[in-house]
């Protein structure tokens, strides 16, 4: 597989995401959504200004046994194990099918009725506010 | 070499900056027949550029549509550091100004905010009140298509705003019923978001990418609501045109600006009357870059406030986990409610002034950037799924913003050693919280989550105020308003304000500022409408005294 990064650095990206997100009750693991294809090469053309961190925790842990790795990452170079987890939990909230088991459509157009009457005044829920009345201190004096 | 701009003739009035402030004063002026040049540092947005309706728009919001400067760092813009300051500086350089990724909360202030030396011992008084503004209001919310509902008792009685108010949503709802158990005020908030077609503007569909660009075009931006009638009156604007000095004759009036044009080539505008409406930190930065002889200080600068008295509205939330199903990514973002339960100063709490809170919406799966260094089995693993389990389509915030008072501590200065891509000196910001702030902050943070515990959430997480000075340009838990006031406060006498209660320098009488540099006190409100309220009036008035007016022969 060619792309912005080498297959070995692909590789142990995508052993590594298996370990930050794992698969979970009805939620698959991020290698099952190929969070190291298309999507990756994506999100990395759109944030360029990862790329550099990325690749540097990444090459820090190639050919290491990935849970091991990932752990030692966080704790010797916070800033880029933060960043592969951006890269692949932004690549697996992408996915369609992730996007479908955790009920979100993506920012959707939810167009709305304008015209129709409002709940909280038909059902009474902003009458106690109404009722309570004023609660600004007006203006002390008038302006000269 | 400098050159004078092509085919430019002297104009009447300069205008620096196309944000809102400068867009309703180049859309008024122009109406009235004035010959108006708008110079804008930043370009026109294309729109169709959003992100809001593809997958990738929570990755887009941390780096290209970041709304601090410094993260995002676009050639349009200009570096701030805020290595002294305790809060990150927020803006959008382009056409259109901040309105580009602003919220769209559409406030207007209190009767109180115009009166907190007389009412509160505190700051100073402002040189007219809500009713000497409440016209301009009115007039503004129309001119931006306002969705809301009138009769919020924590208003004077008024008009109202012009469009229905949109939904509230499951989040609104929960956030009220929690608010009536307490007996606490709400409301449905005023958004200059559409809720229905609005000369030219489409009705909101409620993406709840408001702050990322809206690609529905619902969200009132200038350069859709104002630039377009300005350009149709003759407004001649030149977008990547950075100001480097506004320009003074030896009587003291000043008599254009020079610019750095997107060939790097310095251009000179001249005009008989310059307006600048760079916002609270760029306006300062560009006065204070104006030495002359004359000005030896920086121009209007005979009181010495120019950049002091910085007011940036010091921002805390309250998350609130719920069981139930919210959908709690949809919009608007904007806000669907609001409450100002404590905003009015009482004294028994230990400090004065309050803020207000508005609810909003928790966003997409993806969130902000993970906090490096959080431990491995909090944020990775099997904790993964539990964290979205838990947080995702379930939470909303009540968002805290704080009043804080004028001190001139507070401060705008040139930076000694940074500068813009075109080696202007950039701006420093020196800020401190003040007690007061503090103990507003902490005051509201507990009353915040009574109100998420009343409203029936499961967990909360509380979010103070910013204090890791570190975090302000990796965009990790961003907690700032990118308000931006009272650096060229308004005020009567000359020796201790800069301009007069029309905007007009009391150092230079044909400079004028629009911006929200001119506020004395910063209220605890979402300050735009109230930006261009005292635009509009101050505009109005120069157009009134056009033949009274000092200019530059
Ligand atoms: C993320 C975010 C959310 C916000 N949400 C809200 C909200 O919900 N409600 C609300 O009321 N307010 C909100 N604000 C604030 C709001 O955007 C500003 O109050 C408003 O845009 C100020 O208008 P302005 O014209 O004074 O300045 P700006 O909009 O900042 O415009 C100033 C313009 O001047 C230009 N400029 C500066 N210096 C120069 C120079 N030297 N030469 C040429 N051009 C120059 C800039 O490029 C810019 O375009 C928000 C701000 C941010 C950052
Ligand atoms: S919520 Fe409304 S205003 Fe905000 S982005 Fe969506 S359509 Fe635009």
């Amino acid at each position: 597989m060619s792309g912005i990064i080498d297959d070995e650095l692909r590789e142990t990206f995508v052993a590594v995401a298996d370990i930050l997100i794992p698969a979970y009750g009805a939620m698959p693991a991020a290698s099952t959504v190929d969070v190291g294809g298309a999507p990756l090469d994506r999100i990395l053309t759109l944030r360029d200004d990862l790329l550099e961190t990325f690749i540097r925790g990444l090459a820090a842990m190639a050919g290491k046994e990935p849970e091991g790795a990932a752990r030692a990452l966080n704790e010797s170079d916070p800033g880029a194990l933060a960043t592969i987890g951006l890269v692949a939990s932004a690549a697996y909230y992408m996915n369609p099918r992730v996007m479908q088991l955790i009920g979100y459509p993506g920012q959707e157009r939810r167009p709305i009725d304008p015209d129709a009457p409002s709940e909280y005044l038909q059902d009474g829920l902003l009458q106690p506010v109404i009722d309570r009345g004023p609660i600004y201190r007006p203006t002390p004096e008038q302006s000269t | 070499m400098v050159s004078v701009n092509k085919g430019s003739k002297v104009a009447e009035v300069l205008i620096v900056g196309a944000g809102p402030s400068g867009l309703v004063a180049a859309k008024h002026l122009t109406q009235s027949g004035f010959d108006v040049v708008c110079l804008e540092q930043g370009e026109r947005v294309d729109h169709g550029s959003y992100w809001g309706d593809k997958p990738e728009f929570e990755l887009m919001i941390q780096k290209r549509w970041h709304p601090n400067p410094n993260v995002r760092d676009l050639e349009s813009d200009y570096p701030v550091n805020t290595s002294e300051s305790d809060v990150p500086i927020l803006m959008y350089n382009a056409v259109g100004g901040t309105s580009i990724v602003y919220g769209a909360h559409w406030q207007r202030f209190m009767p109180s905010d115009f009166r907190v030396q007389t009412l509160d011992g505190v700051a100073d008084d402002w040189p007219f009140t809500y009713e000497d503004l409440a016209p301009y209001y009115d007039e503004m919310e129309a001119e931006i298509g306002v969705s809301g509902l009138g009769g919020d008792p924590a208003l004077p009685a008024g008009k109202g705003p012009p469009l229905p108010a949109l939904p509230i949503g499951r989040m609104g709802r929960k956030a009220a019923e929690g608010m009536n158990k307490l007996g606490w005020h709400w409301w449905p908030a005023p958004n200059s978001i559409a809720s229905r077609s609005f000369e030219g503007r489409n009705p909101c569909a409620l993406r709840g990418t408001c702050r990322n660009g809206c690609v529905e075009g619902a969200k009132a931006t200038f350069d859709v609501t104002h630039l377009p009638a300005a350009l149709k009156h003759g407004l001649r604007l030149v977008a990547g045109a950075r100001v480097r000095e506004i320009l003074v004759n030896d009587q003291g009036l000043a008599t254009g600006a020079v610019y750095i044009d997107r060939n790097g080539r310095e251009r000179r505008q001249l005009a008989r009357a310059v307006i600048v409406c760079c916002n609270g930190v760029g306006t300062p930065r560009l006065l204070l870059n104006s030495k002359s002889s004359l000005f030896p200080d920086g121009l209007a600068n005979s009181s010495g406030l120019v950049g002091r008295n910085l007011m940036l509205h010091p921002y805390s939330t309250v998350v609130g986990h719920f069981d139930d199903w919210l959908e709690s990514w949809l919009g608007p973002a904007g806000q669907p409610i609001q409450s100002m339960q404590f905003y009015e100063t009482d004294t028994s709490r230990g400090f004065v002034r309050g803020a207000k809170w508005h609810v909003l919406p928790g966003g997409g799966p993806l969130g902000g950037p993970p906090a490096p260094g959080r431990p491995f089995d909090e944020a990775w693993g099997p904790a993964f799924h539990q964290n979205r389990d838990r947080i995702f389509g379930r939470s909303f915030e009540w968002g805290i913003m704080a009043e804080d008072l004028p001190e001139e501590a507070n401060r705008v200065v040139l930076d000694p050693e940074l500068a813009d891509s075109d080696g202007i000196p950039a701006a420093k910001i020196i800020y401190d919280y003040s007690e007061n702030t503090k103990r507003l902050s902490e005051f509201h943070l507990a009353r915040a989550k009574e109100a998420m515990e009343a409203a029936g959430a499961t967990s909360v997480t509380v979010r103070g105020l910013m204090t890791d000075r570190s975090e302000h340009n990796t965009g990790a838990s961003l907690r700032a308003t990118g308000h931006l006031m009272g650096t060229c406060k308004m005020g009567n006498d000359p020796r201790t304000s800069v301009v007069n209660q029309w905007g007009r320098s009391h150092d230079v009488p044909n400079l004028f500022v629009y911006d929200g540099s001119v506020f004395v006190t910063s209220a605890g409100f979402n300050p735009t409408g109230t930006i261009c309220a005292v635009a509009l009036r101050s505009v109005k008035h120069l157009i009134a005294d056009r033949r009274n007016m000092k200019v530059a022969a």
